[in-house]
Formats: structure tokens, sequence, C-alpha cells
């Protein structure tokens, strides 16, 4: 499968003036011609074919949303290649736009003032969406977001779960083939949360619409994306399935076995001690192939066993895992 | 092209669906500022009338140079003030990003979804102003003087349009822009009087980098007949060329600019 995004050896580096401390400092900024260069996006590589989920995650100042305004064509990369649907977005941006919808989860393109509904007939004739189709995909969409009661309704008077449902239907009434989601859940409550995930994932599911997605919300990438590349200070670290990175990690699953009264030392093949608590006794299982069932029948009956508790890592554990040993695990990367 | 000719009626729309959102407060503005500037035409018209002529321009010359220097201003900034003014902003909170992601020109966009129509105060009195005032003066108005008058009419909002433009289009790079806004009203409130009141220096600058002496004082000089200093003869085909001139200028500086546009971050 050809991919429908690539991007090789990317980068983009902006041209910083040196500040200086103090108002001496502004004041010799003011004639200083002394410029740093930051590198927000070094040497990124990757490949996204036709109707794959990515989450595009770091932490803040990583090159997330540098990232994404390249591939939407707003900024031009200082070096390597990039190529989405086929072009160069910065120098075909009005064409690469009629093809792609974007969200930015903090700026809104609805306008303020007027009715949902007047946003999306401006966007039909900026895309030249023929009108049984616009009719077609509103309808959709009002049904799938659940957004008939608002449609009429200004747009400074909507809730913040609201506002952004709207903005995600805006981003698709032109059947766009990649969806870029810039931070969408951003700010939303549980509720509208779950709501945008569901929808988000259903729309790639049903429609086979390619998504990419920035966010600090990691639940996000479990429920939208199974594939996952992680930059940090502008530098890809990790591309591939969530399960992957889990693996890599190993899968540090944590169990505790509590018992009557302390049996004494204990020690397992099938997992190793992390910490001993007399009666209570805490083991973390590396090994992806041991089931809870093994530990038990080493374990054995005899030793008065009350109780067992066995904790899958989340994924927050496992990217702040990741990202807490990176420089020994940025060779995750393909 | 057309696509996009064809997109302007429903950005205008849309722009004036949100301004009659607060008919009120549109209507005072209207008001206001119409009212705030036959003020300062009264004060002028009161000190022409005390001395009798203003660099050798009576009243009614005056009125029209005043008119002209108003209504260009209004169409040229009818299309751009407010909208490029308002781009470093836009920037800054990176509200300018959403709008290079639709499949259209971003100065299209942003010049006619901001088309200001406060500016209606400002047509209005102009207008009024200036047919007044062309009862008034005592120049030979032939087909030719009325057309060139058009037509350099058109060229002063250009010119008008592409400044504005292209001071806007500089917050792309340096994020902020305003500041030369301040310097362009500067020159303007200096372009509403006839250029020999001022020194030779201010004169040049007013011909040459801030060519503010094509808003109202040349074209108008040239309708009636006066004489304009530096150049002479010159000056009606330089007030008719000055504002395509300029709008090349000024497209070329914008194109420049989106290409090297960083955002604010974030």
């Amino acid at each position: 499968m050809l991919p429908i995004i690539s991007a090789d050896g990317v980068g983009k580096t902006f041209r910083q003036l040196k500040r200086q401390s103090g108002f001496s400092g502004a004041v010799r900024s003011l004639f200083s011609r002394d410029y740093s260069e930051i590198r927000a996006v070094d040497g990124v590589s990757f490949a996204i074919g036709a109707g794959e989920a990515v989450g595009y995650l770091g932490p803040n100042g990583a090159g997330k949303s540098t990232m994404i305004k390249m591939m939407t064509g707003i900024l031009t990369p200082s070096a390597g290649a990039l190529s989405v649907l086929g072009r160069e977005p910065h120098t075909h941006r009005m064409t690469n736009a009629a093809e792609i919808g974007v969200v930015f989860g903090q700026r809104s393109q609805l306008w303020w003032d007027l009715p949902v509904r007047d946003s999306y007939d401006l966007n039909r004739h900026i895309y030249d969406i023929p009108e049984a189709r616009f009719a077609d995909n509103l309808a959709y969409l009002t049904a799938m977001l659940d957004m008939a009661s608002f449609l009429d309704r200004p747009v400074r008077q909507l809730s913040l779960g609201q506002r952004m449902r709207a903005e995600i239907a805006m981003a698709l009434l032109h059947d766009p083939k990649i969806l870029f989601l810039d931070e969408p859940t951003i700010g939303l409550d549980v509720v509208a949360k779950d709501a945008v995930r569901k929808f988000l994932a259903e729309i790639n599911r049903e429609r086979g619409t390619t998504i990419i997605l920035t966010t600090h919300d990691l639940v996000d990438i479990e429920e939208i994306c199974p594939r996952l590349i992680m930059v940090d200070e502008g530098k890809l670290l990790f591309d591939g399935e969530l399960k992957r990175l889990r693996a890599s990690l190993g899968s540090r699953r944590r169990l505790t076995l509590e018992f009557a009264t302390d049996p004494g030392p204990l020690v397992l093949t099938t997992a190793t001690l992390s910490a001993d608590e007399g009666a209570a006794k805490h083991f973390v299982l590396e090994d992806e192939t041991v089931s809870l069932i093994d530990v038990l029948n080493e374990v054995g009956r005899g030793h008065g066993l009350k109780d067992v508790k066995l904790d899958e890592p989340d994924i927050e554990e496992v990217i702040r895992t990741f990202y807490q040993n990176k420089p020994s695990l940025a060779g995750a990367a393909p | 092209m057309l696509r996009s000719l064809a997109l302007i009626p429903h950005l205008v729309g849309i722009y004036v669906r949100t301004r009659m959102e607060y008919r009120g407060a549109m209507l005072l503005a209207w008001l206001s500022q119409a009212f705030s500037y036959a003020a300062m035409y009264a004060a002028i018209a009161i000190i022409i009338f005390r001395f009798e002529t203003l660099g050798g321009w009576a009243w009614p010359e005056m009125a029209l140079l005043l008119a002209f220097h108003l209504l260009a201003y209004s169409l040229g900034a009818a299309l751009s003030f407010v909208q490029f003014r308002d781009i470093e902003e836009k920037v800054r909170l990176g509200t300018f990003d959403a709008i290079l992601v639709k499949p259209v020109g971003p100065w299209l966009f942003i010049a006619f979804s901001g088309l200001n129509i406060g500016y209606g105060g400002h047509i209005i009195l102009a207008l009024g102003l200036m047919i007044w005032s062309l009862t008034q003066v005592s120049a030979d108005w032939t087909m030719l003087t009325a057309l060139y008058f058009l037509a350099a009419l058109i060229s002063a909002a250009m010119l008008t349009a592409a400044l504005m433009t292209m001071i806007g289009a500089t917050a792309l790079v340096w994020v902020r822009s305003r500041h030369l806004f301040s310097i362009f009203f500067g020159f303007w409130e200096l372009a509403r009087y006839p250029l020999n009141i001022f020194p030779l220096p201010l004169q040049v600058l007013m011909i040459t980098f801030a060519p503010l002496g094509f808003l109202a004082f040349i074209p108008t000089a040239v309708a009636l007949g006066k004489p304009v200093p530096l150049l002479g003869d010159w000056a009606g085909p330089a007030s008719l060329a000055i504002g395509p001139l300029f709008v090349l200028i000024a497209m070329a500086h914008w194109r420049h600019c989106l290409r090297n546009y960083q955002g604010a971050g974030g």
C-alpha cells in the first residue's frame, strides 16, 4: 500500500533572536543581530497509509504542532521531503487544503456570532461541495454527533463540548481524505471527550478517513489510534503500534499477593519481587507470556494466600516509562 | 480564479450578517465617525475662511481635496484596514493558521470576510461633500477630466489597500506590525492638506517612500489644473500608475511574508 503521507528526514528550524535578561539586556537586544536556531522538528521520517489512525505524541515543545502545520501546508519545512496525498503541502497549499480537514482544539474556525449552520454554509462554498452531498453529510454528522439541538444557535452560546463537536463536523463536511486534529479533547469534560473519541474511531473505521491526532490525553490515543508516533525535542523516538510499545518496555504488569501471615522470603521464576511488606508481597511480571495461573501454580498451596491483585500498566504509565528511559529506547524507532 | 471571485459575495454576506447581530452598535459607529470627520472639516473650513486660502486653495477646492481624501481612503480601507491591522492578533493567537488550511487565497478571505461596512458613514459624508464642492469649484470639467478623476480615485483606493496589506503582512514575519499603522496615519493626516504648504524634504517623502501625496492632493490638483510640486506634468500619469504599481509591490510582499510565515509558536 502506497503511503498517503510520507516524511523523509523532515526538519523545521526557527531563527530566534537571543534575548538578554534585565532592562539593559532588553536595550542591547534592540541592536543585537545574535540569533539562535531552534530545531523544532529534526530529521523526522515516517509513512502513513490510507485509513490509518495515528497518534502523534510528545511533551510540550516536542514539535508535534509544527509537524502538523507542515503536513497541512501552513509551514514550509527547512529540510527533508514531505508529501501529503502525493504532493508537497506547502507548495500546493490550496489543493492540499481541499482534500484534508483540520481541527484545532484551541482555535475555533466557526463564526463566533452566527449560528453553526451559517459557518457550514460558508464552508460549502469554500470547498465547493455539491448541494446533495452537503445535505447528506450534514444529516449524517448531525445525527452522529447529536448536534440537532444547537445547529441554529450562535456559536458564542455553545458549551465547549458542543463547539468541539461542531468544529469536527465542519472539518468533515467536504469528505476529507485525511483529518488532522490538534488536541481535540483539550478542556472537554469526560462525557464530551467520550463522545468525540467514539465518533472519531467510528469515522476512521466506517468511512476510512485517515486520522492524525496530537493530544496530551493518552486515552485519546488508546481509544482512537492503534499506531503511535512519539517525538521529543523534535526527534522521532518511536513509531509503531501501542501494543509493541508496551512489549518493548516489557509488559510490566504488577502483581500483589496478600497472605494471612508472612510466609517469609518468596522467590519466584515467573515474577520478580519488587517490594516485601511481610504479609503483602509485590511482584513485577516482565514476561508477557506468563499468566496469573503460572504464578499461582508456582506459589502453590500452603502459604495461606488470601487475595491476589493484578494491575495492567495503563497507557500513562507506559508513556511515562518510555520518556523516562528515552535515551536507551530511542532505538525503538524503525 | 473564477471560483475565488464567486466566493466573494458569500464572504461579504457572512461578515454583514455578523455585523447585523449588533445593529445598534453599527449605526452608532457610523454616526459617531461621520460626526467626528464633519467636526474636523468644520475646523479646517473656519481656518480657511479666516485666511481665505490655504497654500493657494480656497474652501471649495479644499472641500474637494478633503472629500477625495476621505472617499479614496474609505474605499481602500474598507477592504483592508481593520482586517490587516488585526493580522498580528491572528498570528499571535494562531487563528491565521485556520485560514491557511482552507482552499482559498488568504488575502481574499481576510479582505472580504471582513469587508468593513463600518465605513458607510465616511463614504456618505465624503460623497455629500464631493458633490457640493464639485458644484462650487471653478474648474473646467471635460469628460476626460471626469474619467481621470474617477480612475485616480480608484488608483488612490488601491494605494491605500496595498499599503495596509504590506503593513499587515509584515506581522506574518515580525508578529507585530501595529506600530507601522501609526506611521501610516501620521502621513495620512498630512495628506489632507496641499503638499506645497510643507517643507521640501516632506514633499519628497510624500511622493516617494510614503506616497500618500497621491491619496488626494495630486489627483485633486491635476483635476483642478493646479500646479503639483516636483512632478509637474507627470503628476497625472503618476497618480494613475501609483495604485496598480503598489498593488504589484504589495502582492510580492504578501507572498514573501506568507512564504516566511512561522506562526507565533504552539
